[in-house]
């Protein structure tokens, strides 16, 4: 089961005031006491940010919203956050937040059709997601055919996917985040 | 007694020193007059450090500073449609007839002397200059489009330094000209000057020991600027300065923060600016200005 969260609308909501650009320190750390409010709410596994009208972001807001949400339910059993609706003026600041701190998250740009990853990614890594979302879910032997990596290269590639929660992994199999 | 400080001609961040030695010793000790009669230019970092020199003299309880305004009606005019004599009514008493402030910005003036005290200030910035910084930005300094975005995220940044470090307000300007003398080309500017409590207090409590002998002004200043150290532990503070600067190497930009008696620049080959100035008179808070100069051919 995935909760969406429209950024847009609760950003109006939060400061009470018009604005589309996701700026400053404060803002973004009062976005994010509204997101945690309506994850722990919910019960659902996967949470979509959803960036779909959002102008600016700067880095101290993508630091609040984004890297330290994904800290916050990486303390979570099993939980899942992905961004979508992301759009080139969204892509600097998330990708810096997050290569600072040693994160990564998946994320569906405007206009793409397949998720990408932003933030600290291996070669082998990005190339694993992407096969990923391509095949579906599977096991590492599979997919290392696809690839024609060994089964541990890809095993090591999965599993670090799997510990990113980049992917869902469960008894030896691996499969993409469900996506809208 | 009154102590009468010259404004320089021209007030940009090199004259600001020579202004910041005039003073003598900080706080003064006697009530302060400021002469601009003869001042014909002044740069938005300028403009918005004569704010902060008022505003800490306000701070400091001291008898409220005269500011006699520029003889010349050009530089008068120019001034009021920048926003400064109405921010300077604040902390000044203005001797000579201001001009009434008209509404229309002159056209280079792509955000007027804006006071920052809180964090909405930061939105009012930021959503005034998205669409004026797009259309000049592009089609007068040839930056890509995705820049303007990057433009007021660093505009973003520094306002928010005041914010959250200065424990006082600020000011901010930004403005396009034509440095024709020093660099043959248009350049944008981004200034921000705030009478807080300067990089060596705000670092002084997490960073002075482990510094030891060297600890000042400048050692703050690197640290900030140059390490993204900040006063607080978070790890994802203290990113602003290194994202400008990532920037700011695409666009042979320039940056440069002066604090106390101390200034940092990143210098790109088109300047010969040194890179640390250290032991320069005394001037209160911090100074920041970034020039991004218009790209020749491609953008980056």
């Amino acid at each position: 089961m995935m909760q969406r969260i429209e950024l847009a609308p609760l950003l109006r909501e939060t400061m009470t005031t018009p604005y589309s650009h996701m700026v400053t320190r404060a803002t973004g750390a009062a976005l994010r006491d509204r997101i945690e409010q309506t994850i722990d709410g919910a019960s659902h596994r996967t949470t979509q940010l959803d960036f779909t009208a959002i102008g600016l972001l700067d880095f101290s807001c993508a630091d609040e919203v984004v890297a330290k949400l994904l800290i916050r339910v990486a303390d979570d059993e099993e939980h899942y956050v992905f961004l979508s609706g992301v759009t080139e003026r969204h892509l600097d600041a998330i990708d810096g937040v997050l290569e600072r701190q040693n994160l990564s998250v998946a994320a569906l740009a405007e206009g793409e059709d397949a998720p990408r990853l932003l933030g600290v990614v291996t070669p082998d890594a990005a190339t694993a997601f992407g096969a990923v979302q391509r095949l579906g879910a599977g096991d590492a032997k599979r997919l290392a055919e696809a690839l024609g990596w060994t089964v541990e290269r890809t095993a090591d590639a999965l599993q670090s996917l799997a510990l990113r929660r980049l992917i869902q992994a469960a008894g030896g199999t691996y499969r993409p985040l469900s996506l809208p | 007694m009154m102590q009468v400080i010259p404004v320089p001609g021209t007030l940009d961040d090199k004259t600001l020193d020579t202004l910041a030695a005039a003073l003598g010793e900080w706080p003064p000790k006697e009530g302060l007059l400021f002469d601009a009669r003869a001042t014909h230019w002044a740069s938005p970092y300028g403009l918005t450090a004569l704010l902060t020199l008022g505003q800490a003299i306000v701070e400091e309880k001291l008898p409220r500073p005269r500011f006699t305004i520029p003889d010349s009606d050009e530089v008068k005019s120019y001034w009021a449609r920048a926003g400064f004599f109405q921010a300077a009514a604040e902390c000044f008493e203005l001797v000579g007839r201001v001009p009434k402030k008209s509404s229309d910005a002159p056209s280079d003036v792509l955000l007027p002397v804006t006071p920052i005290r809180a964090t909405e200030d930061v939105h009012h910035v930021v959503e005034r200059i998205q669409e004026r910084a797009q259309r000049i930005l592009t089609s007068e300094l040839h930056l890509e489009p995705k820049s303007t975005g990057r433009f007021s995220m660093s505009l973003s940044e520094v306002c928010q330094n005041i914010v959250e470090h200065a424990g006082t307000g600020g000011w901010v300007a930004v403005q396009t000209y034509n440095w024709r003398k020093r660099l043959g080309r248009k350049v944008a500017v981004i200034a921000t000057s705030d009478s807080g409590i300067g990089f060596r207090r705000s670092l002084e409590a997490s960073e002075a020991r482990k510094v030891g002998e060297r600890w000042g002004d400048a050692s703050a200043l690197e640290l900030a600027v140059l390490q993204s150290v900040s006063r607080f532990r978070d790890l994802g503070r203290g990113q602003g300065f290194h994202q400008i600067r990532r920037y700011l190497g695409r666009w042979q930009g320039k940056l440069s923060v002066r604090s106390g008696t101390a200034r940092l620049s990143i210098v790109p080959p088109w300047d010969e600016d040194e890179s640390l100035a250290e032991n320069l008179p005394f001037f209160p808070g911090s100074q920041v200005q970034i020039i991004i100069p218009a790209q020749e051919g491609n953008a980056p």
